[in-house]
């Protein structure tokens, strides 16, 4: 079992069926302002207190595995500003290594919504798949359990926290530049 | 043959370079043969850095890393002390601990049940009775044991029994890394987690660019360094500038005192270190204290590398010569308060590992180094190394071998003259000192 992901629990109150649709069609739309690389629009899906996190991912055995800390280290231990600095780069005419730009295709699996004890806040676990192709023939395929905390934020779903488990142990690529 | 039994070199590797006029034949960055000479003439001697010791501060504790391509286990005895072993089980070669880290009294094979201790000894056995007497002396089966040395909490094996001591593997070089490892009394610590990643890239790429290339860092890193400066490098000035070069280790470096710190985007961080720079001045001498955090980047050879002020350390990897796998630890003044460790793990991460801002561009460039030479004709071309070829200085303080200027191939051409001297030589008595040492058996600071 992740260690990170043990803290699932079955839902006391089964979210309704349009509250399901209404985030899932949240995050294909997050998936398609990635995939354009619209990556400021994307931002304003996020809360201005976001906490975007990816740990380091570290193969322990099961009788000694313990959870990440937040002093870990991270390939994305990020408030918003620090997501702004990752976009700033981007767009500068000076980033070499995404012209010519790579193709990406964000997928999300396995939608589970989760009331919580705050009516505006869900917790909602999924799984981010991310399909690379770049330069001439990379391919570079990604899978990462995610964990959300969506707030609704007048009227609007927005994303508050995520923690990303990194389905690889040695992360087989020179370059992490996505968000899954 | 045993490992330290080196075979006559199989050819004259320094026809592979002129360090005087300058340039590298290719083919040492895709020759299969050259590659497999690496791991004996290198890896199987070096000394080679296997972990810190806040990674492994307990009984029990281990880490498994990796001596060229030897996979080895890291552990801290019931003794105290830590030793390194091959994790591979004496009966039949299976890996003995599949975990990256842990906790673990012993270590079991999964094929036979093998027991070793954290000291590396063959423990017992499962159904030692269908062992006959005579069959197995248990004393004589435990894994290969390296050499084990550290320098100021840095950890370091070498398989080889001929190397030299790991102060003098170092050399004057030590004198450059008390300038990180020493500018405070609490010394470093490492932060929990290890950030791994494959890259299509020869390991002595990734290792140049530490060890020597300040020059790419205001093209390949423009767009990061605007993003995380809000502008520019500054434009570049060879003033007071300078990379020093011992033993193939390198570190070029500038005197501002701050230029990497500024890179994390941290004001807090640069308060504190503003703050610690006095004590830091009294501890290591003014010159260090400013060497300290300034726009630098250095390595050591053969493989591990660092940022002082970004506060990233490294190792390279390798895994043939067309692969290599990277680890990134951060590392923080152990002393510091828990929000400037924060702020450091924080800017280190966002600059300096596989998603980093500044990184991020580097994996591309070394991949592409190495893809090119798929090419038989590219393969056998030439590349330039002729950036200050008469920039070397004597300097009363600096220790090593000196050249002005931080935008410079000095230090990488004496990289890959170290390279050639272990590929050539059959035995570490025959690797020649390239220059002089200072504080040979002193202490550095």
């Amino acid at each position: 079992m992740n260690a990170i992901a043990k803290d699932v629990q079955a839902a006391t109150q089964p979210p309704s069926l349009e509250l399901v649709s209404e985030v899932q069609q949240f995050y294909y739309r997050e998936a398609r302002l990635k995939d354009r690389q619209d990556y400021r629009a994307w931002l304003a899906l996020l809360t201005d207190d976001i906490h975007y996190w990816m740990p380091a991912r570290v193969q322990r055995y099961r009788r000694d595995e313990r959870p990440p800390s937040r002093l870990d280290s991270a390939y994305y231990n990020d408030s918003m500003r620090e997501l702004d600095k990752r976009i700033t780069r981007l767009e500068t005419d000076t980033c070499w290594t995404e012209d010519p730009a790579t193709r990406t295709a964000h997928l999300v699996h396995n939608v589970e919504v989760e009331h919580t004890e705050n009516a505006d806040e869900y917790r909602v676990h999924s799984i981010s798949q991310v399909y690379r192709n770049m330069n001439e023939d990379e391919e570079h395929t990604l899978y990462c359990l995610r964990e959300d905390l969506l707030r609704r934020v007048d009227g609007q779903l927005r994303v508050a926290r995520r923690l990303l488990t990194l389905q690889q142990n040695i992360f087989m690529n020179k370059s992490l530049n996505v968000f899954p | 043959m045993k490992p330290h039994e080196h075979a006559q070199p199989p050819q004259d590797y320094s026809r592979y370079m002129d360090l005087k006029e300058g340039w590298v034949d290719r083919r040492i960055f895709w020759d299969e043969a050259i590659y497999e000479r690496e791991l004996e003439a290198i890896f199987a001697r070096c000394w080679q850095f296997v972990a810190h010791d806040s990674q492994v501060p307990n009984a029990g504790d281990f880490v498994t890393t990796y001596i060229g391509e030897d996979g080895v286990i890291v552990s801290r005895h019931t003794d105290g002390e830590v030793y390194v072993y091959l994790n591979a089980c004496t009966h039949r070669g299976n890996k003995i601990c599949f975990a990256d880290e842990g906790n673990a009294r012993r270590f079991t094979c999964n094929y036979h049940g093998w027991a070793y201790s954290t000291a590396g000894e063959l423990l017992g056995l499962p159904s030692e009775h269908a062992y006959d007497p005579g069959d197995i002396d248990r004393t004589q089966w435990g894994p290969r044991k390296a050499r084990v040395a550290s320098y100021k909490g840095m950890i370091f094996a070498t398989f080889d029994p001929e190397a030299p001591s790991l102060d003098d593997y170092l050399g004057d070089y030590r004198w450059y890394l008390d300038a990180f490892l020493d500018n405070d009394e609490g010394g470093i610590e490492f932060l929990p987690g290890t950030i791994k990643s494959y890259a299509n890239a020869n390991w002595k790429f990734g290792v140049e660019n530490f060890i020597g290339d300040a020059y790419h860092a205001w093209w390949t890193h423009d767009a990061g360094g605007r993003a995380m400066m809000g502008g520019p490098f500054p434009p570049y000035d060879p003033s007071d500038t300078f990379q020093a070069s011992v033993n193939g280790h390198g570190w070029e470096f500038a005197l501002e005192g701050v230029g990497d710190i500024a890179i994390l985007g941290s004001q807090e961080v640069i308060d504190y270190y503003t703050a610690q720079r006095p004590k830091m001045a009294q501890r290591i001498g003014e010159l260090r204290a400013r060497l300290f955090g300034s726009l630098a980047s250095a390595a050591m050879f053969p493989n591990m590398t660092f940022l002082p002020g970004i506060h990233t350390f490294r190792t390279w990897l390798p895994r043939g010569p067309r692969k290599l796998e990277l680890r990134i630890w951060t590392v923080v003044p152990k002393n510091a308060p828990e929000s400037v460790k924060q702020a450091i793990n924080i800017g280190c991460n966002l600059t300096f590992n596989p998603a980093g801002t500044l990184e991020m561009d580097d994996g591309e460039n070394w991949e592409g180094n190495t893809r090119t030479n798929r090419g038989w004709v590219s393969r056998h071309e030439k590349l330039h190394y002729g950036c200050g070829k008469s920039r070397q200085i004597e300097h009363p303080e600096l220790p090593g071998i000196v050249h002005e200027g931080q935008f410079n191939d000095a230090n990488q051409r004496l990289f890959y003259q170290r390279w050639a001297d272990l590929m050539n030589a059959k035995s570490w008595s025959e690797v020649p000192q390239r220059y002089t040492p200072r504080y040979a058996g002193r202490p550095t600071r």
